[in-house]
Parts: structure tokens; sequence; C-alpha cells
């Protein structure tokens, strides 16, 4: 880390993580500065203002100076997603179309693992009791049939007012077609209650499908009180400490957006983190010179896979947060319960199983020592010799292989028999083969080969099996982030402010359509600009993407297509091939359907680029020991596998595998013929060894 | 002893392989029933017609596949080759559950050895027959409901037989969606031998063969296991019907589940012979229908193939509603008698492990509605906004609404402003019912009150099974949940006499259906008492119901709780 003087203007990206807060700071001459300090969960502003105390000082200047002179300050923030987790959000009601009060609490029938009948849904985040009917309807057109009586509304802000309502979500029948019902509930609410927080379908998300915008307008609603508040306080805090800019927050989407902006959408925040923390997957697509990537992270509870296509993080409609639906675009992270503290075992019919069951922190894997006595996957790594015994994260942590051994014996030797390596080794078989399944669930899905994608690995876990589960999906190269956390704030520094825009429009495709679709797209860039405008765009840094939602008539789920002008032929043709391409069928005789249209409004951001360091020379890199590690999944023995410590690696250092790089917070896998390079930014760069006719599917 | 590691793992890729070929059928097929409601189940079977992998699909197609392999096999084997697809429906010749469900089934080859068949079973939109949906609540016979498919070649060497497709299309009233639907269908399966052959690529077939059994052998010693957690002996258990769809008749299904050791025996003798109207079991949804039973009430992690069916010996005499002869109509069979079915096993085991056992789901009373929409195509409609609610388990309150026992609510209500874009309706209402629940420690499903206007002259067949006699029975002191009732008006609000089961023509209508609500579970007096006041302030129970009921004493104006009265109304 430099410590040397900086050029303003600068800007600041701080991403605030579970144990950490990461603070990068990029100068004008492109000169990156990082900072490390802890978090402060219950406070997380507290830990913002830490860290940037600890820059200042490290940097050699005042608070007010690192702060009056930043361009852009640019955070990711959790602070929605606890909310939702934890269910402290505000007590909320509901405005819905008479007759459709429960429309929530239905939740269209639907379980998705309908054999497990037994377990209870959570409760839905307003109950019956608030959720009030107002007499209106809106027709599927758009055309008004009954407007909602003043009166009508008026009585109801009284019940919620009387109940201590902090917030209320307006949600009625295709409102996506039409919101004047909503604004109508909305003005009088805002008169009638001063203070409470009001949000309505149709701004929010004018989607068809009344129980998804519902449960989106719900979420929204519940978590402003307790999200706006804390953000503007930090916002005037850093104001008053010297900001001169408004402070930029990282959407479940990826883009930023001012402050000002997410009030009307604070549910937008519910991946903010996360999707901070992706925006490092494009910065390696740069360092890469491959803009195609597929990141493994692996922490203790769970492996997140994500896919990056052409330096495009790949982006899903609507993601569930513990059990709450929210319908707004957001970074697609396939999440599966495989990560180092999952339960290992054997059924009852004497199968192997790896999870979904976790050991958590505490008692977590039983190596700790902490009373844990069920084998997890880091007890795997620990026996096959792939991690190191003893102290870690400065001694608060101690991994002790007896204790792996044994609980490995004590589960397993009755079907495997004395050797615990073979059950070892069976555990990391399955688990990599559960990422694999969950790497190809996110490729398929869109028609990827995942052998032209690189495999990053990320987390405590992850590069213990990228190179593995690389190797048996065909993917020849591997990339392992050294400094993870401050990667993801680098890549919140270069994330652009965006603004999505949506519209349904349901109808066949023809000439008269594509017409009108111009026309509509035209109107959402409008909106987008204006948008813009209020961040401080002008159209000269402002980028607009165009796409169109299409499907056969009567399939649910829409292929996208990214356009210029909508024009019938070129559509079908898009069309017909991307479904080939995807479903291996094409249906030529179907009509099309336009499920509706999409345009992002983008502000760029100057572009900041790593001052290039230059290539080093490749030179081997220092072994610091031999140790006996059992590699693959194949009954096999042990061998004597190099081990290196990653602080003693440099740019231009390489070794062919096997051999185990161990960072501070990770451990490095390579195998047989790997070659592992140290980048010029100190990242591992890994060719992967395949050999001919490698599976793809094992 | 790495054989455990190795069938560990092809299991998993196999049940991968399954739901992946779901996953493609439910994005590509263009029906509603596909696309929006799941209505359809990939599986996996060995050379022997033995099923390996169902881990996709709705539960009531579970291990009924079996029987349409092995009649491929009977009617094929000898001459089977790679590229082959065979498409089925017949329940007395083909190994059908009935007749709307048609099953692709294609061959899988490891070089000139059949190694597996990839199967999709799925219920189309339209097959003919005396009413459009496939739902001929007239029917008598099986040649009422629709066209019946032998085993019959749809491709071979991947090349799909003209002659034959024509016929499909020509027989339904929506060709155009047999027409994109089969080929989602056939493409699934195709995905599935893809990635079939990709395994054979890289642990070689004698690994795969014997791969098979060892699955297979897994399953069964879970199952065993989990019988083994029952109590032996001799458990009865009855649920009938109130209507043979032409009049009121008692149609009851019986059961002895005989528990020995780790097998059970499950005997259908006693059961009520087969009826005029179309709710005759076929054998292999019989058989479907008790392992729904059985592994929904045992456990959820048993792999659903033919090894965990092994200890399972089923007894269901011919000529008897759950086997019935032919010409006997059955299409409903998937619904009821299969609710019957299960709700008699359920009941039986219930006396084995009371703590553990299920409160009746309400059964449906619905209609479905058809007609010409504004492009001239046949639209079918299903009410589904109009689904019961569910038992309770000890645990978890009923659910509001949520198909019925046969999908454990694998299926998905659509939107209704979906519905209100697609067809002419207009919807008023879809809310839950008060005081309908059955009361309980864990009172169940409220059911919903639905009311709809249908703004153009349609074609109905009504489905009123749950109409006349509640069903969401209650379990260890808790309540029965309330029937359904069915109101149906002209324009000028005169009423319409509708039959609980039927098929009539009317004008644009006004319908209004307060659908069952589902059974509860346990002592009402235990249930704690925020719990009731929520569902008072929520409206779902009433202020007289919390008390006559619940024995919960609520102030109907500040809706608060009279503690020292409430003590004594439960004590």
């Amino acid at each position: 880390m430099k410590t040397t003087s900086v050029r303003a203007p600068w800007r600041i990206g701080i991403d605030v993580g579970g144990t950490f807060t990461d603070l990068v700071l990029i100068d004008s001459a492109g000169e990156v500065f990082a900072y490390k300090s802890p978090s402060e969960p219950a406070n997380p502003a507290n830990g913002i203002l830490r860290a940037l105390e600890g820059a200042a000082a490290r940097l050699d200047l005042s608070l007010a100076a690192l702060l009056g002179d930043c361009a852009h300050f640019i955070h990711g923030t959790t602070v929605a997603t606890n909310v939702l987790l934890e269910r402290k959000g505000a007590k909320t009601g509901l405005i819905t179309t008479k007759g459709f009060r429960d429309t929530l609490e239905i939740r269209r029938g639907y379980r998705e693992l309908m054999w497990d009948h037994r377990t209870p849904w959570k409760d839905v985040l307003v109950p019956r009791s608030l959720r009030l009917p107002i007499d209106e309807r809106m027709l599927a057109s758009g055309e008004p049939e009954r407007t909602p009586e003043a009166g009508d509304v008026a009585a109801l802000a009284e019940t919620f007012r009387n109940e201590g309502v902090e917030a209320v979500a307006v949600c009625l029948l295709h409102a996506y077609a039409n919101g004047a019902h909503e604004q109508i509930c909305a003005e009088i609410l805002r008169r009638e209650m001063p203070g409470v927080y009001v949000t309505v379908s149709s701004e929010l998300a004018p989607i068809v499908g009344e129980f998804e915008r519902t449960s989106t307008t719900v979420a929204n609603a519940y978590v402003a009180p307790r999200v706006l508040p804390y953000l503007h306080e930090l916002g005037e805090e850093l104001k008053r400490l010297g900001l001169k800019r408004d402070l930029l927050l990282v959407q479940s989407n990826g883009g930023a957006v001012s402050l000002e902006q997410i009030s009307k959408r604070p549910a937008a925040l519910a991946l903010s983190g996360p999707a901070a923390g992706l925006a490092s997957l494009r910065h390696i697509g740069e360092l890469t010179g491959n803009r195609n990537l597929i990141s493994i992270e692996i922490g203790g509870t769970s492996c997140d896979v994500t896919v990056v296509n052409a330096g495009n993080v790949a982006e899903t409609d609507a993601i569930s947060v513990d059990e709450t639906l929210i319908c707004l675009p957001s970074v697609e992270i396939h999440t599966i319960g495989t990560g180092g503290g999952t339960i290992c075992g054997v059924d009852d019919g004497g199968l192997i199983f790896v999870g979904p069951e976790g050991a958590g922190a505490k008692p977590g894997p039983a190596c700790y020592g902490l009373g844990g006595d069920k084998p997890t996957l880091t007890d795997a790594q620990l026996a096959l010799g792939r991690l190191r015994e003893g102290s870690y994260a400065g001694g608060s942590l101690k991994l002790d292989k007896s204790l792996a051994e044994s609980a490995l014996h004590a589960t397993f030797s009755p079907v495997l028999g004395e050797n615990t390596g073979d059950a070892a080794a069976a555990i990391i078989r399955l688990s990599d083969l559960s990422i694999q399944h969950a790497i190809e669930k996110v490729s398929l899905v869109r028609g990827l080969d995942p052998a032209n994608y690189v495999l990053v690995g990320a987390g405590g876990a992850g590069a213990l099996h990228v190179a593995d589960v690389a190797r048996k999906m065909g993917m020849r190269r591997v990339f392992v982030p050294r400094l993870a956390g401050v990667f993801c704030a680098f890549g919140m520094c270069n994330a652009d402010v965006r603004h999505d825009l949506v519209k349904t429009i349901g109808a066949r495709l023809d000439g008269t359509l594509c017409e009108s679709l111009e026309d509509e797209l035209r109107t959402l860039e409008q909106k987008g600009a204006v948008q813009l405008a209020k961040d401080g765009f002008t159209l000269n840094d402002t980028r607009f993407t165009r796409q169109v939602e299409m499907c056969y008539a009567g399939q649910q789920w829409p292929i996208s297509l990214a356009v210029e002008k909508p024009d019938v032929a070129e559509l079908r043709r898009r069309f017909d091939e991307e479904h080939e391409r995807i479903y291996a069928s094409r249906q030529p005789d179907a009509a099309l359907e336009v499920v509706g249209i999409r345009v992002s409004a983008v502000g760029q951001l100057p572009v900041h680029h790593l001052a290039t360091p230059p290539v080093p020379e490749p030179i081997a890199a220092p072994v610091v020991r031999y140790r006996s590690v059992r590699l693959t999944g194949e009954a096999g023995g042990r061998e004597n596998v190099a081990v290196l410590s990653g602080p003693d690696l440099e740019p231009g250092h390489f070794v062919v595998g096997p051999a185990i790089v161990e960072e501070a917070t990770t451990t490095i896998l390579i195998g047989e013929g790997d070659r592992l390079e140290v980048d010029p930014f100190g990242n591992y760069d890994i060719a992967i060894a395949l050999s001919s006719g490698e599976s793809r599917n094992g | 002893m790495a054989d455990a590691i190795l069938t560990t793992l092809l299991q998993n890729q196999l049940d991968h392989i399954s739901q992946q070929m779901g996953w493609v059928m439910q994005r590509t097929a263009r029906s509603p029933i596909f696309s929006e409601s799941h209505d359809f189940s990939c599986f996996i079977a060995d050379a022997k017609g033995q099923l390996v992998s169902v881990a996709d699909g709705i539960p009531i197609h579970t291990g009924g596949g079996g029987f349409a392999v092995e009649a491929v096999l009977r009617d094929f084997g000898s001459e089977l080759a790679a590229g082959d697809v065979f498409i089925l429906s017949d329940p007395y010749e083909a190994g059908g559950n009935h007749l709307p469900d048609w099953t692709i089934i294609r061959p899988v080859f490891a070089g000139d050895r059949l190694l597996a068949f990839t199967c999709n079973r799925a219920h189309q939109s339209d097959i003919g027959g005396g009413a459009a949906g496939t739902y001929n609540s007239d029917a008598t016979e099986i040649f009422h409901e629709g066209i019946r498919l032998p085993v019959m070649k749809l491709a071979a060497g991947d090349a799909l037989r003209m002659d034959v497709w024509r016929l499909l299309k020509l027989n339904s009233r929506c060709p155009h969606l047999i027409d994109g639907d089969v080929r989602a269908m056939i493409g699934s399966t195709k995905v599935g031998e893809r990635r079939i052959a990709a395994l054979v690529e890289e642990f070689g077939i004698e690994t795969i063969e014997s791969t098979f059994s060892a699955i297979l052998d897994h399953a069964e010693s879970r199952m065993r296991h989990a019988l083994s957690g029952l109590p032996p002996g001799r458990y009865s258990g009855e649920d009938a019907s109130d209507t043979d769809c032409f009049g009121t008749v008692e149609v009851p299904v019986r059961v002895n589940v005989e528990v020995q050791a780790d097998t059970v025996k499950v005997d259908f003798t006693g059961s009520a012979a087969q009826i005029a109207g179309f709710k005759n079991s076929s054998l292999a949804n019989t058989y479907s229908a008790v392992y729904v039973a059985l592994l929904s009430f045992l456990g959820t992690d048993i792999p659903r193939n033919a090894g965990a069916f092994r200890p399972v010996e089923i007894i269901a005499p011919e000529g008897t509603v759950v086997n019935a002869r032919y010409p006997a109509p059955m299409t409903s069979n998937t619904v009821y008698p299969a609710t019957e079915i299960i709700y008699a096993i359920w009941k039986a085991l219930a006396k084995a492990l009371p703590e553990q056992a299920c409160a009746g789901w309400g059964k449906a009373a619905h209609c479905i509605s058809s007609g010409a929409d504004a492009g001239g195509d046949t639209y079918v409609m299903y009410h589904m906004h109009a689904y019961p609610g569910t038992g309770a388990v000890k645990g978890r309150d009923g659910l509001p609404s949520l198909g019925t026992v046969i999908t454990l609510g694998g299926m998905q209500i659509p939107n209704v402003e979906v519905f209100e874009r697609k067809y002419p309706v207009r919807i008023h209402r879809q809310e839950m019912r008060c005081d309908a629940a059955g009361v309980g420690e864990f009172r169940g499903g409220t059911g919903i009150d639905y009311e709809v206007s249908v703004l153009d002259p349609a074609t109905y067949s009504f489905r009123g099974e749950g109409s006349r006699t509640p069903s969401g029975f209650g379990i260890l002191g808790g309540g029965t949940g309330a029937k359904a009732d069915i109101a149906v008006r002209d324009a000028d609000g005169a009423g319409i006499d509708v039959p609980q089961y039927g098929v009539q023509s009317l004008p644009p209508v006004e319908i209004a259906i307060s659908s069952t609500a589902g059974g509860g579970w346990g002592d009402p007096h235990k249930r704690p008492v925020d719990k009731v006041l929520r569902d008072v302030r929520d409206g779902v129970v009433s202020v007289d119901a919390a008390r006559m009921a619940y024995g919960v004493s609520i102030d109907p104006v500040t809706m608060s709780v009279n503690i020292p009265e409430t003590a004594a109304l439960r004590a």
C-alpha cells in the first residue's frame, strides 16, 4: 500500500462488510490507495467515519481535505438487506383494490419445495388488519372504471394513523397500465399523514402481476423508514465534515444512484452490498483481458455464483430476500448451500450427503474445537492436507486436524471404511459437483458455454475449489484476486450512475407495434435523461440502452434482446436464433409477443484506469515447505506438495502445480500441471491443465 | 466401499438432469398449464423401465410413469433404436394414468446397448372429447373423453412422423398449442439424452448400469428405514366422495394399511365399485396416489424412485373405483379419486402416528370455462383463483389457497391481472374466508371468496367435488373446514341452477365461489391467545367464533382480550 501523496480530485469507494469496512481512493493520476478498518455492525456509519479518519491520517491529510477534494463518494450498504433479514422494518399499511386484500398472503398458492409441506411460511410484512381495501377499479386496458372517493381514502388514512403506521404501500389492480388511482390515494395519504412514507406500485415497479407488484411495493415501504433516515444522517455528517458532493449509493443492479433518487425506491438497495462487491468483477475482466467471467464466492455457509458476460454482470428481474419477493432489476446471484461449514454425513440408506445444513460460526466445523462434532467441508479440506493446521486470524481461530479426522472417522467409517481420507475426498468431490451444477444453471440459462469463461475464485474457500471445478468444466483459466475487499471498493469507484425504466406492453409483434415501441422507448429515455440531469449529468456523458422482452405467445419466460431501432423482421430473426441457442428449439409458426421494454439510463463517470505497472519477467516462486496433501477425489495416495506463502509472492512469480499458496484469509490449491502466475497487480492468474477429452459433466 | 461415493455422485447427476429437462420444458412450452402451472413431470427410467430419477414434477405423477415405459418395452422392445420417440396416453392399453396426460418416451442408447429412457408426462390443453379443456364431467365412457393413444412411434431417427403429428393436432381444439407443447416435450427428452450420453462417456456403461441398481437399492433402504418408524399394526382409513357425477351417492375409498417391520401393504379391498362418472382411477394413478400419501406423510427427502416403492405392496381390486374396468371414464382421476386415496391412507396413518398426522385439505369446487377468444381460437380458463385452503399439521396453520393435495402446492395460481388480459372476464374478489377454517391449535387454511363476471357466453365444465360435504377433516380435536358454495347468476341477477358435475353452455354470468377450507390440528383451546386475537383482528375468525370455538373472549370494540373470562372459558 502506498502512503505517498495523492493528487486531487479523487474518488472514494466504501464497502461495508460484516467484518471490515474497505475504503479505496483513486486519484486523478490513477494511483490507488486502499485502507481497511473494522466494521461496526450496530452502527455502520461509525465504521465508515472510522475508515475515513484512518485513511486521512495515513495520507497525512485532514479529514476535511480528504472529503473536500472528493469528486465522487460511492457507498455499498447492507442496511436495507439487514432490515429485511431481521424483520425490523416499519409498521406498514397497504391499500389494495377492494376484493384483493389478501393477494400478498395467498402468494399465488405456490410452494417451490412442494414435498416439504410441513414448513410454515414466514409471516407476510403487512398483517391483514393493515391491508385495507379501497373501492376503485382500473381495467386491464388502462381505462378507469371506478375512481376512488377521496373520503374513502381519508378514512383509510385515519385507520392507519390510529394504528401507528409508519409507512404505506399502495398497489391497485392494473396500475401498471394507469397509475392515476394510485396517485389519488398517495396525494390524500401524504396530506392526511404528513411524515409517513408513501410508495405506489406504478412508480416503483410497473409490471403485470399484482402479487409481485404488491410484494415489491410493500418491501419498499417496510424498509424506507429504517434505511432513509440513516442514509440521510450519514450524508449530512459527511457534508458537515467537508464532502461537497452528494453521497452515491450502489443499487441492487450494480449502478450508483444519488440519495435523493433512492429515496423513492430504497428497496432497490436490497442487494446493494453484494452488487457493490460484484463491481470488482468488471474490473477483473479488464485486468484479464477477458470480459466473460464466472465467479464462485465460497464462504462459511454458502457459495454464490455470478456470471459476467461481455463485461456485464448478469441480471434478474426479481430477487427473494428471506421469502420477500422484490421485483426490481438486480444482479443475479445464484446461491447454493455449499460452504466451509456445510455439514456432511451418511443418510439412513447409506449414501453420502453434503448439506444443506451448516454448522454456522458456532460451533462451526469440528476442527474449530468449539464443540462441533459433525464433519464439515472445512474438516475435509484440513484432513486432506489442503488447509494448514494451526492458528488463523491472528490466533483467534485454531484448526485442529485430529478433531477433523475423528469427526470424519466417526461419521464415515461404517460406510467408507477406516481411511478418513477417502471420506474427505468424497465430500470434496460431491461439493465440487454441486458447484458445477450451480455454474451450469447460471450459464445454461443464458445459453452460454462455461468453457469460454474465466472462473474467479473468491471468499475464504473459493480458491480451494476453483481449479478442480474449472478443470471438470473444461475452463482453461482461473483468477484469484489477492485483495478481494479492496477490489470491491475499487470496482465501486468505477460504478456508473444508472436508472432502469420499464414499461409493460403485452401485445403481438407487428409493424404498428414497432412504431409505437419506438415512441415508448423514447419516452422512457426522456424520463431517464431528466433523472440523470438531476444527478448532474449532461447528455454528453449519458448513455441509454434499450431492451425489448419477447416470448412466443403463451410462454412465461421472456428473452431480452438489446435493440437500437425496433424492426419486425429483425426482432423475429434474432428471437428465433436466441431461442434456439438457449433452448435448442425454435417455433417458427408461433406468434411473437412483446412483453415489455426497458431502458437503462446510464450516467458515465470518467473512467479511472489503474496506473499500469510494468510487466515483470517470469521467475520461479519461492517454496516455503512441502506438505503431504491428497489432491484429487480419485482413490489415491498423498503427495508432497509445494506450499508457498502468499505475502512472499510478487508480480512475475510463477509455480507449476501441484501447489498450495497460503494467504491470510484464503488458500489457493492448483493441480498437476496447472500454472499459477502473479500478475502485475499482484493477483493470481492460473492456467488450467486440461487433458484432452476432459469431461465437462462429471 | 467407493460405491457409495459413485452412487451418490450419479444420483445427484441424474436428478440434476431430470430437473434440467423440466426447466427446458417450463420455459419452452406455450400452454399456461405448463409454463405457469407446471402440470408435467420429467423422469428417467432404466432399460427395464424402472424409474431411477423422478426429481422434477408434480406429486401425483410420482411413480406412475413406470407403467408407461413398460408399455413401450412390451410393444416395441425388440425394435427400439436411437432417435426413436414414443408417445402414449391410454390408461387401459398403454400404461397411461388418464387421457389428457401425454407421455413422451425416448430410449437412450450407449452404442447399440439400450441404457435408459428419458420421459416427459404432460397434461395437454385439449385432446378433443366432449368438453374443451379435457375435463368432460358428462362422460360415461372413455370414448367421451378424447383421443386414446396407444404406444405410437412419433419419431424415428429423430425425424417426426408427420402422419402421426397431423393426427394429434387434428384431434385437439387447440392444435397451435399442441404443436408448441409437444415440441417442447420432445426437446426436453433430447436434452436428457445428451446429458446421459455425456455420463456414459465419463463413467462407462457398466458403471452406470450397476449404479442405477445401487440408486434403487438406496431408495429402498431409505423407505424401509422410514417405514420402520411406524408402529407395526393394521390401520384402517376411509374417505368418500358424495357423488358419481350424476347424483348423490356415497363413493367410499376404503383402505387397510398393514405395517410390518419395514414393509407396508396398502389394501383397497372394500372400496366402492367403479362409478358412472369420470372419477375412476387407473392402476398407474392409484399407485401414484399411494406413493404421494406415504411419502408426504413419512418424509420429504426419500428419493421418489422405483426402489422406494419396493417395500410397498398395493392391492387394488379390479372393478372398483381405484382400478376401473374398461371402458369406464377416468379423466378426473388425478384429482378424484386420487384425493380420496390419499386421505384414506392419511387417516389410517394418523392412527399410527397422531403427532405427525395431516389434516384434510379442502376438495376443490370450481369450474372450467371455454369459448372463442378475440382471434377465434378456443380458450380454456381454469378458475384457479377459487382453490381451496390446506389442512394444518403440527407446527403450521393451513395455507389460505393452495391448489389441491395432489400437487402439494406445486402449481402456481396465475395473477388476476394476467387472466383479465387473456380471457373475457372481470374478477371482483379473491379474499380469505371468515370462520370457514377448521379450528384447532393449528387452524386450517381459510379458503377463498372468489367472484367473477364472465363477459361472453361460454361453456362450463363444473367440478363441484367440495360443494356438498365438508372435506377438510380435522385431527386430534381439530375442526373440519367449511364446505364450498357455488352460486351462478345471469346478467339480471337471476340465479341459474348448475350441477355439481356437468357441462353447460351459459350466457354471460356472475359466479361466486366460496372455496373449501382446510381442517385444523389439535385442541383449539390450546391455540395461543395472541394468535386467536390476530385472526380476529384480521377478520378471518369472528369474535363469536373466538369465544365459542377457541375459548377466547375479545371485546369487539377495543379488540382487547378479556383475560379472566378467557381463563374461565378455557378451564
